[in-house]
């Protein structure tokens, strides 16, 4: 696990965010691709059907339960690439709220808007969105307004057009790539102008707090979780207890 | 500034006059016409109204909407409703609007590929006729479309971005098999306690030309009147969408009964409490009037 360096502990302090490029690469990159594409090619229909019957969001789908679909997405959740700064911003307690396997349609107008997750009151609440294939400029790309966690900061209001956020920075980038940032700043996903899905991870986490996830939310993956560490990170009782 | 309802429905019983398809909602016998509407109208002091058929697309059965529109030119505006599969849809549209206040046509479905991802060429959705006879003519167009149909609206937005588009209730894009009717015989939509459209429809407050209704709240709330489960969506379209782009109505009739319409006409104050006086004017009929082109009322 490695801990985040002096100057990535002040950028995310300042700035509320951290680029770890090349976060997944070579044949764990590969086979979380293939993962991600066989298992969002199975669930589309039944996507479509819940659109049909207004269920479901039409502009993007995620995979649902991933974590027991295949163990490359529990293997995610824990990446030493980024769980050190994870752990290191929660003061070692950090649980895994939930993943988001998700694609993301072409389409004229971004999904969603400039928000913050949650209010800056709230127990430190982190995302870490994975691009699992390559992310360019105008291509659904994650939107952030550094410095819009702070306590101070703001107020914002949601502009009409993605590109109009005063302050913003948009992070295109490479398969592989990992964004974390601090949810209760303002953040969005860009228009997308090519014809090209965006395909990324959302994992969601959080500092621990009581009660907040129970025993029973991972408890399918029970077996995935042999260390006392990542039982700790899914909520699951220890295996000693 | 006038008081306008932006959206309500007034009808007769089936008559050789007036004929019009006969359903559950709109039974042979029900009638809510326009003079019951005037009296109401009258005594909750609004100005004017849109009329929006009801009772089936062919032209015959726009005959008492017609009659309305052509006995109180300076009250009622009309949205008509035109087929996607009409196999001339400017012909129709044309011929109802001409001359007749008559100013735009309610869509319910678009008919395009179900899976945004097949979405590519705007010209292969089948409501692109009328769209395009829409931008030619300067016709409104009143839509309420689909859950599936919803992701193709940006689409023919960009094509069509001199067509006035009006958003109906809420924004709101029912799914399939979540339509009903309530014990009063009105509309029900089942909606998610999530609001999906906030990911579609919202999003289109980017256009300029596109506006919403604020309506229909009886059909989509889980509480009675004032219906303060719905207070997050108004502010979130009064937020994405500004003050000068949002409608008030109360699709009448279905509102007489439950829960009336002086009610209604205090819903906007209810759900949007902060609004200032000059705001809650635009709302209550101002962006009517302008978006619309409303005639002055004769004295």
């Amino acid at each position: 696990m490695k801990r985040p360096t002096p100057e990535q502990k002040r950028q995310w302090e300042e700035d509320g965010y951290l680029v770890f490029e090349d976060a997944i690469q070579g044949d764990q990159l590969k086979r979380l691709q293939s993962a991600f594409d066989y298992w969002a090619a199975e669930c589309k229909d039944e996507w479509l059907d819940r659109v049909e019957a207004g269920e479901a969001a039409a502009t993007f789908y995620d995979i649902p339960n991933p974590l027991e679909k295949d163990t490359i997405f529990i293997d995610i959740i824990d990446h030493p690439s980024y769980y050190g700064a994870l752990m290191e911003f929660t003061e070692d307690d950090v649980i895994l709220l939930g993943p988001q396997v998700r694609t993301v349609a072409p389409f004229p107008v971004s999904y969603t808007g400039w928000h913050p997750d949650v209010g800056k009151d709230n127990p430190l609440h982190i995302k870490v969105q994975i691009y699992v294939g390559d992310v360019p400029t105008n291509g659904g790309e994650f939107g952030f307004v550094p410095g819009s966690h702070k306590p101070d900061s703001g107020p914002y209001k949601r502009p009409l057009l993605q590109e109009s956020m005063p302050g913003h920075k948009t992070f295109p980038g490479k398969a592989g790539t990992a964004i974390m940032f601090n949810s209760c700043g303002w953040h969005a996903s860009m228009d997308n102008a090519t014809d090209e899905p965006r395909k990324s991870i959302i994992l969601i986490y959080e500092k621990r707090t009581p009660g907040r996830i129970g025993p029973e939310q991972y408890a399918s993956i029970s077996d995935h979780c042999q260390t006392p560490e990542r039982r700790r990170l899914f909520s699951l009782p220890d295996l000693t207890s | 500034m006038p008081r306008i309802d932006a959206h309500l429905h007034v009808f007769t019983k089936v008559t050789p006059e007036f004929p019009r398809e006969v359903t559950p909602i709109c039974p042979a016998e029900r009638e809510e016409p326009a003079e019951k509407l005037l009296d109401v109208m009258e005594k909750n002091q609004i100005d004017q109204a849109v009329l929006v058929q009801i009772g089936g697309t062919s032209i015959e059965y726009h005959s008492y909407l017609l009659h309305c529109l052509n006995s109180y030119p300076d009250r009622f505006l009309g949205i008509g409703v035109v087929p996607i599969n009409h196999p001339d849809p400017a012909e129709q549209m044309s011929e109802l609007a001409d001359g007749t206040g008559i100013i735009g046509f309610r869509l319910f479905e678009l008919g395009g590929p179900r899976d945004i991802f097949e979405t590519k060429d705007v010209r292969d959705i089948q409501a692109y006729h009328i769209w395009k006879c829409a931008a030619e003519k300067d016709y409104v167009l009143w839509l309420y479309p689909r859950s599936i149909d919803a992701h193709l609206l940006p689409y023919l937005i960009q094509e069509f971005p001199q067509v006035r588009v009006v958003l109906n209730h809420l924004g709101m894009t029912p799914g399939k098999g979540k339509f009903n009717l309530d014990e009063l015989g009105r509309p029900q939509i089942q909606v998610s306690g999530y609001n999906l459209n906030m990911h579609t429809t919202y999003r289109l407050a980017r256009y300029e030309n596109v506006s919403v209704h604020l309506s229909g709240q009886y059909a989509f709330s889980k509480q009675d009147y004032p219906y303060k489960d719905l207070a997050g969506w108004h502010h979130n379209l009064l937020n994405d969408f500004g003050v000068k782009r949002l409608m008030w109505a109360t699709d009448f009739p279905w509102i007489l009964e439950e829960p009336g319409y002086g009610e209604l006409t205090s819903v906007i104050e209810e759900l949007l409490p902060h609004l200032s006086e000059s705001e809650l004017a635009d709302i209550m009929g101002g962006n009517a009037k302008r978006i619309l082109r409303f005639p002055n009322r004769n004295t």
